[in-house]
C-alpha cells in the first residue's frame, strides 16, 4: 500500500494544535460548571479566601507596623486587657497574647490553602496510581493493594492522625503528605479502580491492545486520561477534609505549627476563652467560621464538578 | 370503509433539551384498520419509537405534544386527562417495548406481574379468574404453564419477549404497538416470535403497529407500511406497493439498501450523507439535503401528505413515476 | 512459498474458560467457547463467521488477534513480505507486538472503540506510534492520506475532531482507518455494521470491500446477519456452540445448505421481500452455554434429522462433500 503525499497534512505544530484543545476543552466545561450556582457559590468564597490571604503580605507591609500586627509574635502595648473587643484598630480584637485577630486569620489563610491543595494532590496521586494499577493488573498485585486499602480503611482516621502527630511531631507539610497517602489508599482507590475497571473492558483498550500496545503504554495513554476527571472531583473533596483534619488535630495541640486557624482555636481554649461568653466571640466565631466556610467552599466546588463530570447527573 | 380502530392525524411532538427543542414527531397521519397490522419502518431518530409512546401516551418529562389527534375508537386520547388516559393504557392500547427484556421486574414472579396487571383495571375480577386468564395466556404465546411461578431470570431472551406479549395481550387491548420486539434476539428465535405474533394477531384479529428498523421483518409482518424520516411520514402504503413501487425517494433508497439473502446478489444503494439533526431540521423537506431529486421548491415548503391514488400517501414533489407492469 | 498457500491457515484452535463454583471457587467446569476448529484464508479474500449468540464467532475472531491466548491449537500466518509463516498462537512479547502490525481489527461498537479523549489523529496514529513507525510528520501524513481514503474529507477538519463530534458512521470510518494504517495482511471485523443505521452500513460496506480489493487485505467477517454476510464475503463458515459445522463458498451454502443448522438458520431469516413465501424449519429448544459437552455432535438434541447415531459416535467431522464444501454431519 503506497499514500501518495497530495494532502497537505498538519499545518500547525502539534503542540499548538493540542494547546488549543486543551483550551477549548476548559471553557466547554467551564460553561458547564457555571451553570450551577453552587459551584459558583463555592469558587466565590475560595476566591474570597484568596484575595485574604494575598492581602495580608500587602497589609504587613503597608498600614500594619510589624511589632503590634504580627501574628505570632505581634503584642500591642496600648491595650491594658488582652484579649480585646473589637475596635477601630483592631477590626476583630485582640487574643490573650495580645496579637490582632485578624492578621491571624488572613496569615494563616495560605498555609491552609496549601495544606488542603497539596493533600488534595497527594491523594490523587495515590490513589489514580493504585486503583489503575490494581485495576489493569489485577492478580496478586490488586490483591495487596486492596488489603492496603482495607487497612487504611478501618483504622480511624483521627484517631490515628493524633497518635502520628504526637509521636512525630508533624508540621503542615508532614501532615498535608500523610493525610493525603491514607485518604488516597483508603475510599479513593476503590471508587478510582473501580472506575478504572469500566475502563479496561472497553473496546478502545482492546483497540490498542491489537495495536501493539504494552501495559504502560495503556495505561498512561488511556486509563489515566479517562481516569483523571474523577480525580479531580476528588481532589476537591479531599481539600476539605485536609483542611477540617488540621483544625481538629490544631485545636488539640498536636502540630507543631505556629499559626493556623485550630490553632486560634486551640489559643482561645487553653487560655480558657472558650466558653467565656459572647464578649469573647471574636476568639472563636472568626476562625470557626472560616474554617466552616473554606471546608464548605472546596465541598460546593467539588459537587458542581460532580455535574461537569459524570455527564448523566447533568440537566436535560 | 373497514372498521378503523385507530386514527392519527397530524401528531407533532418535540422534546426539550438543554441545546434546545428536538423535532421529533411532525404532522404524522396515519389510520389503522381492525385486523390489520401496520409497519413503521425507518432508522435510528426517524421518530417511531416517539410516535409510539405517544400512542400509550407515556412520555418523558421533557416531551411535549404540540399538536393533533390520536382517535381510538373514535375517542381522541390526547385529549383524555391522565386519570382517563390509566384506564385505556393496557385496556385500549398496549405495548411491548423496545427492550422488553429488561420491562420485567426481576423480584417478582412473571405470573404475578400480569396479574398485577390485570388486577388493576379489572379490580372486580377474583385472582383466580386472573390467574385463568394468565394461563390462557400463556398458552397463547407458547409457554409452558408451569413458568407463570419463575423469576424473570429462568426465562430465555426469546421466552421473556413471549411473556411481555402476554402482558400486552392481558387486558384485551384493540390496539398492540410493539417496538422492535426482535431486535436483540437470535434469527431462529426472531423467528418464533414473529410467527407468534401473526399467529395472535389472525386469532384475535388485532389491530397491530410494528415498528422496526429492519425492513425484512417489516416486510413479513405488515399489511401496511409507513416509512419515516426525520420525523416525519415520508409514504404510507400496503407493502407490496410500498416495496414494488415505492414511490418517495427515500423510500426507494431505503429498499435497495437492504441485503436479501435470496435473489440475485445486486449493488447495495448507498445514500449519502447523514439523518439531519432535528434540533434544526432543514427547512421544506427534511430529506432534501440528501436527495438526488431535490429542486428549490423542495427547500422552502415541506410537501404535503397526500393520496396518490389508492390509498398511497407520499409527502413529496417529485415522486418516482409509477412503471406499469 | 507456494501459490495458493493460505494467508491465514487456523488448526485445531480450541479455547476454553474455566467455570467456577464451589465454595472455594475451584474450577470443576469448562466452558468449550471454541473447539477445535479449523479455517483457512486465502490472500485478498473475505471469509464470513456466522452464527448466533454464544457460538464463539466472536471468541475465535479475538483469539485471531491474540486478545485471547488459545489454550490449545495454531494460528498460521504468512507474513507475505518476510515470506516465512509464523504460529500466531505461541508468540510471544516482543515477536508478539512484531507480528501485531501484520494483523488488525474492527470492533463492533462505534461508540466504545474510540477513546473519547483522544482525537481523531491520536487514535489513528495509536498503531503507528505503538510500532515505532515513521516520523511525526510521515505520520501525520499517513493518517490524512487514510483518512481521505475512508471519505472522511477534507481530512484536515476530521484530523483534530473528538468522537463525540462525530456520527456513527463516522466513527467506524475512524475505526477501519486505525485498522488499516499499520499495513496489516489481514484484519478481523467483529460485526461492524450492526449498530449502524441502514443507510450508513451500506456506505461502510462499500468501502470495506474497496480497501480489501484495493489494498489486499484478507477480512475474517463475524456476524449474526446472513445477508450482510452473503453481500461482503465469498466464503461462509457457520459456527455452533464451538464448533464449525459447515464451510462453503457463499453462493453454494445459501443455494445448498447441507448441515441442518445451516438450513434451520437459512430458512430462519427474513427476507425483504413481501412476496415471498418463507417456509422456517422448525427446531426445539435454545442454546445453551457449551459447558463441559460431551464428545457427541453438538447439534443432537435439537436436529431434526438426528440418528441414533449421531447421539453414540463422536462428533462428526468437517469433511469435503465436493468442491470445498465441508460439512459437519452424518
Amino acid at each position: 500500500m503506497t499514500t501518495q503525499g497530495l494532502i497537505a497534512p498538519v499545518t500547525e505544530p502539534l503542540w499548538r494544535i493540542r494547546l488549543r484543545l486543551a483550551w477549548r476543552g476548559l471553557t466547554a466545561n467551564w460553561r458547564l460548571f457555571k451553570e450551577n450556582p453552587i459551584g459558583l457559590i463555592g469558587l466565590g468564597i475560595i476566591l474570597f479566601f484568596a484575595l485574604m490571604a494575598l492581602a495580608h503580605p500587602v497589609l504587613m507591609a503597608t498600614v500594619w507596623e510589624t511589632r503590634v500586627y504580627d501574628p505570632i509574635i505581634g503584642y500591642d502595648d496600648q491595650i491594658a486587657v488582652h484579649p480585646a473587643p473589637p475596635s477601630a484598630r483592631h477590626p476583630l480584637g485582640t487574643d490573650p497574647l495580645g496579637r490582632d485577630v485578624l492578621s491571624q486569620l488572613l496569615y494563616s489563610t495560605r498555609s491552609e490553602f496549601a495544606l488542603g491543595l497539596l493533600a488534595a494532590l497527594v491523594s490523587v496521586v495515590v490513589a489514580t496510581a493504585v486503583g489503575a494499577m490494581a485495576a489493569y493488573f489485577g492478580g496478586i498485585i490488586d490483591t495487596i493493594f486492596m488489603r492496603i486499602a482495607d487497612v487504611v480503611l478501618m483504622l480511624p482516621f483521627i484517631a490515628v492522625l493524633i497518635v502520628l502527630t504526637a509521636l512525630l511531631r508533624f508540621e503542615l507539610i508532614h501532615l498535608a503528605i500523610v493525610y493525603g497517602v491514607l485518604v488516597g489508599f483508603g475510599g479513593q482507590t476503590i471508587v478510582v479502580k473501580s472506575q478504572a475497571l469500566s475502563i479496561k473492558i472497553k473496546p478502545f483498550i482492546e483497540a490498542a491492545r491489537v495495536a501493539g500496545g504494552g501495559h504502560w503504554h495503556i495505561i498512561a495513554t488511556h486509563m489515566l486520561p479517562n481516569l483523571l476527571p474523577l480525580a479531580f472531583l476528588y481532589m476537591m473533596l479531599t481539600a476539605t477534609n485536609a483542611i477540617f483534619a488540621e483544625a481538629v488535630l490544631s485545636y488539640f495541640g498536636l502540630l507543631n505549627i505556629r499559626m493556623s486557624w485550630g490553632i486560634m482555636l486551640n489559643t482561645a481554649r487553653v487560655s480558657g476563652y472558650l466558653l467565656a461568653g459572647p464578649d469573647y466571640f471574636h476568639l472563636i466565631i472568626p476562625a470557626g467560621a472560616a474554617i466552616s466556610l473554606l471546608c464548605s467552599a472546596f465541598y460546593l466546588v467539588g459537587r458542581a464538578m460532580d455535574e461537569v463530570v459524570n455527564p448523566r447527573l447533568r440537566k436535560r | 370503509m373497514a372498521d378503523t380502530v385507530l386514527s392519527v392525524q397530524n401528531l407533532t411532538m418535540h422534546y426539550t433539551t438543554r441545546k434546545g427543542d428536538v423535532s421529533a414527531v411532525d404532522d404524522v397521519s396515519f389510520d389503522l384498520e381492525k385486523g390489520q397490522a401496520l409497519g413503521l419502518v425507518g432508522e435510528s431518530g426517524c421518530g417511531k419509537t416517539s410516535v409510539a409512546i405517544s400512542l400509550i401516551r407515556l412520555l418523558p418529562e421533557n416531551a411535549r405534544i404540540l399538536g393533533g389527534h390520536i382517535y381510538l375508537d373514535g375517542t381522541d386520547i390526547l385529549a383524555l386527562s391522565e386519570p382517563e388516559v390509566l384506564k385505556i393504557r393496557w385496556t385500549g392500547i398496549s405495548m411491548v417495548f423496545q427492550g422488553a427484556m429488561n420491562a420485567l421486574n426481576p423480584v417478582y414472579r412473571v405470573g404475578d406481574q400480569i396479574v398485577e396487571a390485570l388486577q388493576t383495571h379489572f379490580p372486580d375480577k377474583s385472582r383466580a379468574e386472573s390467574r385463568e386468564i394468565v394461563e390462557r395466556l400463556f398458552r397463547v404465546v407458547e409457554l409452558d404453564a408451569a413458568m407463570i411461578d419463575r423469576y424473570p431470570h429462568e426465562f430465555s431472551g426469546g421466552m421473556r419477549q413471549r411473556a411481555i406479549i402476554a402482558m400486552a395481550l392481558s387486558c384485551d387491548p384493540q390496539v398492540i404497538v410493539a417496538d422492535e420486539p426482535t431486535t436483540a434476539l437470535d434469527v431462529i428465535v426472531q423467528d418464533g416470535i414473529l410467527k407468534e405474533l401473526r399467529e395472535i394477531q389472525d386469532e384475535l384479529d388485532m389491530a397491530m403497529i410494528y415498528i422496526s428498523h429492519d425492513i425484512a421483518v417489516i416486510a413479513e409482518v405488515s399489511d401496511r407500511i409507513g416509512v419515516m424520516y426525520a420525523g416525519r411520514m415520508a409514504e404510507l402504503s400496503d407493502t407490496v406497493t410500498v416495496f414494488r413501487q415505492p414511490r418517495h425517494p427515500y423510500t426507494y433508497a431505503l429498499m435497495s439498501a437492504f441485503p436479501s439473502i435470496k435473489g440475485p446478489k445486486r449493488k447495495l444503494a448507498t445514500l449519502p450523507g447523514e439523518p439531519p439533526d432535528l434540533l434544526e431540521p432543514p427547512p421544506g423537506c427534511r430529506f432534501h439535503p440528501r436527495c438526488p431529486r431535490a429542486t428549490a421548491e423542495c427547500r422552502k415548503v415541506p410537501p404535503a401528505f397526500e393520496d396518490l391514488g389508492g390509498d398511497h400517501f407520499v409527502a413529496c414533489y417529485h415522486p418516482i413515476e409509477e412503471s406499469n407492469g | 512459498m507456494a501459490e495458493n498457500a493460505p494467508l491465514v491457515e487456523v488448526q485445531g484452535l480450541r479455547k476454553l474458560f474455566p467455570v467456577e463454583s464451589g465454595l472455594f471457587r475451584q474450577t470443576h467446569s469448562f466452558i468449550h467457547a471454541v473447539d477445535g476448529i479449523d479455517l483457512k484464508i486465502q490472500a485478498g479474500r473475505t471469509l464470513g463467521l456466522v452464527g448466533e449468540s454464544g457460538c464463539g464467532k466472536t471468541t475465535t475472531g479475538k483469539l485471531l488477534v491474540r486478545l485471547l491466548d488459545p489454550t490449545e491449537g495454531s494460528i498460521y500466518v504468512t507474513d507475505p513480505e518476510l515470506g516465512q509463516t509464523v504460529d500466531l498462537a505461541g508468540l510471544k512479547g516482543r515477536q508478539l507486538k512484531a507480528f501485531r502490525r501484520r494483523v488488525q481489527m474492527i470492533f463492533q461498537d462505534p461508540y466504545e472503540s474510540l477513546n473519547p479523549r483522544r482525537t481523531v489523529f491520536d487514535t489513528v496514529a495509536e498503531p503507528l506510534v505503538v510500532q515505532d513507525v515513521g516520523t511525526l510528520s510521515e505520520r501525520e501524513e499517513r493518517v490524512a492520506n487514510l483518512l481521505q481514503l475512508v471519505g472522511l474529507s477534507p481530512p484536515s477538519s476530521f484530523l483534530f475532531r473528538f468522537p463525540h463530534e462525530l456520527s456513527g458512521g463516522q466513527r467506524q470510518r475512524v475505526a477501519i482507518a486505525r485498522a488499516l494504517v499499520i499495513e496489516p495482511v489481514f484484519v478481523v471485523c467483529d460485526e461492524p455494521t450492526s449498530m449502524l443505521d441502514v443507510s450508513i452500513r451500506t456506505g461502510v460496506m462499500e468501502l470495506m470491500m474497496d480497501l480489501a480489493d484495493r489494498f489486499g487485505v484478507s477480512y475474517l467477517y463475524i456476524t449474526h446477519d446472513l445477508a450482510v454476510a452473503r453481500y461482503m464475503c465469498q466464503e461462509i463458515a457457520v459456527m455452533y456452540l464451538g464448533k464449525i459445522v459447515e464451510r462453503a463458498e457463499t453462493e453454494e451454502l445459501l443455494s445448498n445448505p447441507l448441515h441442518p443448522y445451516t438450513r434451520a438458520l437459512i430458512s430462519a431469516v427474513p427476507v425483504p421481500d413481501p412476496e415471498y413465501e418463507r417456509t422456517a424449519i422448525e427446531i426445539e429448544g435454545g442454546i445453551a452455554a457449551p459447558i463441559d459437552p460431551g464428545e457427541q455432535c453438538r447439534f443432537y438434541d435439537r436436529c431434526p434429522l438426528r440418528t441414533d447415531r449421531c447421539g453414540l459416535e463422536d462428533a462428526p467431522p468437517l469433511v469435503d462433500r465436493g468442491g470445498g464444501h465441508y460439512v459437519a454431519c452424518f
